[in-house]
């Protein structure tokens, strides 16, 4: 390696061309890897395409879903082709699915099991396809790790750079390593929800008319229900004879991880799991909302300083003087019938009322890190030098702040969990049908202290978990870039993404 | 720059705030997709009911001709600047808002001043004796339930607690009521505090009692930030030199531990103390739905969500006004606490 003599500027390219084996090593490895999961992978992105396209044209038209046909024909052929790829990406092979593990079936009468993997028993084909998803999410991580390590091993041309030492200090920050596993469960819930729940939402909610249920009655016959029927028979209703706890079946011999719901019955971890999923879109929309806009923000005042920081202090300081939770309810009341608030029930307009509300924080987060940096002596080199402002804020001042959005952005995801849910238990949140955790909890306030006690608590506990692990993860990541930060200072910002309201 | 004129900078800057903040809140009231005179009017078809109402939140004039955007703006900063905060039209038809908040403003006042006072005398000392004895069982107790107890959202922790209160009874098999517990309460104990003539002992008790389950919710993320950021301080002013200083030059431990570490470590938890106010505002909406508390928060959601905007606007403008004192008074006090502030 190019230790000895001083480094010219090879191209990334060449480096792999001059040594190609590990790097294709690794390809090959990613490749196999996303193969597996190609139709999970395709259809998944069909769904974001088509929800990003279905936003543009409504921003255009200001119609409805924006796939209205009489309106606009073109977007609803784009509209259309995308569904249609999704659609596509459904009937591609995907390894670890429902279809090759299923854990539906009915028992039989020698005591064992039809229509499962294996024959085994509902719960442990569900248990074992949960563990192999995030036994291959966990191993793609690692993957995307190994691919680091090989890049630093045999292509990196310098020996040493300062991520090494905030890599080394994350390597025994064990607080933070367990906030990252809890959050890559979250995710892992949320991503590959139609794959870890017991039953697709499909069949629990929204269409539980057209699905049927094969089960084993008490003569030994195997009869066939709706499953809106089988739902109702098998919801929990807080007396112990009409309730299905946590990790038992129902009488239709389905499986039930987390129980089941009140009214119309159906099951927890479903709900739970495609709630995860509007919780982590409406979190991470947010975050690129306002990180984008407070990095903007962040090196502009940090360069140019007085009058343009003077006003966006008077713009931040205004927008967090009006209480976050209040100015949300109202907003998702004037927006009611909007057509922004058709999206995901309401998950979009959310997603985008937060991101613009919370970037002072994180403004005010990168701020001080950011008029830091501006006073080195590299940014006054790279002006005297002649480089154009834009580059010199990207190239030699973002990176340093980048770390610290990143701090306050994971806090900040765990604040807009618990504000969404809680609007959500108030009921004006996201509306049914789709998911959210809040109206979970909303639904088994009056069963706490009976039988059915799991409703309302399952999603209070994993909400904790959740923020808890989110504040792990941002510790950790302070204390790998900036070991000797004292959190004292961050106290009241803490304070106040951590809180919200909710 | 000296303190003080960093401090009256900082009271200068609040001006453009506030107009700024009501700016945005006339923006969403009246630019957004709801038209202010439907949300109100609802079903009801009624020419002349819309016509008055349009008249009195200042869409027309009085001879029916609509008012231009900009002068609608003008009137409506005008007003809010000088406490004419108008009437409310659903949740109680003419009634002056002014009258309204009077009327709600005690009980949300109750439960802030319970939740913060709840909050500071748990959250601290439970944070300054886990930094006074740093990594130990207690220490790691203490830390982690704070961490757990921050991340609890209001409106679950709410629930639970308010359900297993009701149940007492049932749940320890009679040992335990809450509902009669030292003072006998009406509603199971959970229900709103009756705020009349608090100078009488009994009513007192009750008051209290029933505001502590809501206090106690409403504070907890406070607690809990309170607890850390107490232990972080204590750790920090442990190790510093002027209490080597003071050990070295043989004061007592105890003189130490309060006079030295204890003041000192207070300053960094104003910032927390006062940030909390603003936790309170927008949790009391939550808290006050769940413990049946008709508080402003209440009010406020009512009107929301019944679509009166006007007073939902006015109500804003006055948490707005709270904001703003409370982040001028934080600076007021870091002013006198610590001649450190203010080089920034």
């Amino acid at each position: 390696m190019s230790t000895q003599h001083q480094y010219e500027d090879v191209p990334l390219r060449e480096r792999i061309a001059a040594n190609p084996q590990p790097a294709a090593l690794w390809a090959v490895g990613l490749v196999v890897l996303l193969l597996l999961q190609l139709g999970a992978i395709v259809s998944t992105l069909g769904t974001a395409l088509e929800l990003f396209a279905s936003v543009i044209i409504g921003a255009f038209h200001g119609t409805p879903s924006g796939i209205s046909p009489a309106s606009n024909v073109a977007g609803a052929g784009v509209v259309a082709a995308l569904n249609g790829l999704e659609q596509f990406g459904r009937s591609l092979p995907t390894l670890l699915s429902r279809e090759f593990i299923p854990n539906q079936g009915h028992a039989t009468t020698e005591g064992g099991w039809d229509g499962t993997f294996l024959g085994l028993p509902p719960a442990f084909a569900w248990a074992f396809r949960v563990f192999l998803i995030y036994a291959y999410m966990f191993f793609f991580l690692w993957w995307l790790w190994f691919g680091y390590r090989t890049f630093v091993s045999h292509y990196r041309q310098a020996d040493w750079t300062p991520r090494d030492d905030v890599v080394r200090r994350l390597r025994t920050h064990r607080w933070g390593q367990f906030g990252l596993v809890i959050v890559v469960l979250f995710v892992g819930l949320g991503l590959f929800a139609p794959t870890v729940s017991p039953v697709t939402y499909d069949e629990d909610v929204i269409n539980p008319l057209e699905y049927e249920v094969e089960y084993l009655d008490d003569s030994g016959e195997v009869q066939t229900i709706l499953s809106a029927d089988a739902n109702l028979q098998s919801a929990s209703r807080g007396n112990p004879s009409s309730n299905v706890g946590p990790l038992s079946y129902d009488d239709f011999g389905r499986f039930h991880p987390f129980g089941t719901m009140n009214n119309p019955g159906g099951d927890l971890f479903t709900f739970m799991a495609y709630g995860a999923r509007v919780s982590l879109f409406i979190g991470l929309i947010a975050m690129g909302i306002s990180g984008f806009i407070a990095a903007f923000f962040g090196l502009l005042t940090a360069y140019y300083k007085g009058l343009s920081d003077l006003a966006v202090v008077v713009v931040s300081d205004s927008i967090q003087a009006i209480p976050v939770f209040l100015l949300v309810i109202l907003v998702s009341v004037v927006f009611q019938g909007h057509w922004l608030a058709e999206f995901y029930d309401g998950g979009l307009l959310f997603a985008l009322v937060f991101g613009l509300l919370y970037w002072p924080g994180l403004w005010r987060a990168v701020r001080g890190p950011a008029f830091q940096v501006s006073e080195q002596e590299w940014v006054d080199a790279a002006r005297s030098y002649g480089q154009g402002s834009i580059t010199t804020m990207r190239k030699h001042m973002l990176p340093y702040i980048l770390g610290y959005l990143l701090i306050y952005g994971s806090l900040m995801i765990g604040g807009i969990i618990i504000s969404v849910s809680a609007l959500s238990f108030l009921g004006i949140g996201i509306s049914p049908p789709t998911p959210e955790w809040g109206r979970a909890v909303a639904d088994g306030r009056g069963y706490v202290t009976t039988a059915s006690w799991h409703i309302a608590f399952i999603p209070g506990i994993l909400i904790v978990l959740v923020v808890t692990a989110l504040n792990a993860l941002g510790d950790g990541i302070r204390d790998g870039i900036d070991p000797q930060s004292e959190s004292g200072e961050s106290g009241a910002s803490e304070a106040a993404a951590a809180g919200g309201g909710g | 720059m000296s303190r003080w004129s960093y401090f009256a900078r900082r009271l200068v800057l609040a001006v453009p705030v506030l107009l700024f903040s009501m700016s945005i809140a006339f923006v969403i009231l009246r630019m957004g997709p709801i038209d202010p005179v439907s949300a109100i009017v609802g079903t009801q078809n009624d020419p002349a009911y819309r016509q008055a109402v349009a008249r009195s939140i200042g869409l027309i004039d009085a001879q029916g001709n609509p008012i231009p955007l900009w002068e609608q703006y003008f009137a409506f900063m005008r007003d809010l600047l000088t406490f004419d905060l108008g009437r409310s039209w659903v949740i109680s038809r003419g009634t002056s808002v002014s009258e309204l908040i009077a009327s709600r403003a005690p009980r949300t006042i109750w439960l802030g001043f319970w939740s913060v006072l709840v909050a500071l005398l748990v959250g601290i000392p439970l944070g300054f004796y886990a930094g006074l004895n740093p990594n130990t069982f207690s220490d790691y107790t203490a830390s982690f339930g704070g961490i757990i107890w921050r991340a609890m959202p209001n409106f679950w922790l709410g629930i639970i607690i308010s359900s297993l209160l009701v149940a007492s009874a049932q749940l320890t098999g009679g040992a335990f009521n809450w509902a009669d517990w030292i003072v006998e309460t009406s509603g199971g104990g959970v229900t709103a505090p009756p705020l009349t003539d608090l100078t009488d002992p009994e009513n007192l008790a009750i008051a209290i009692k029933q505001i502590l389950p809501a206090a106690l919710v409403l504070g907890s993320s406070s607690m809990g930030n309170e607890m850390r950021i107490g232990r972080t301080a204590v750790l920090e002013t442990v190790n510093s030199n002027y209490v080597e200083t003071a050990r070295a030059k043989g004061l007592p431990e105890r003189v130490i531990v309060w006079k030295h570490i204890f003041r000192n470590a207070l300053i960094p938890l104003v910032p927390v103390i006062t940030a909390e106010a603003f936790l309170l505002i927008g949790g009391s909406v939550v808290v006050e739905a769940i413990f049946a508390i008709n508080g402003l928060g209440k009010l406020f959601f009512d009107a929301a969500i019944q679509g009166d905007l006007p007073l939902a606007g006015s109500l804003l403008y006055i948490f707005v006004l709270i904001t703003l004192s409370i982040n001028i008074l934080q600076d007021f006090l870091y002013t006198i606490i610590d001649p450190r502030i203010g080089y920034d």
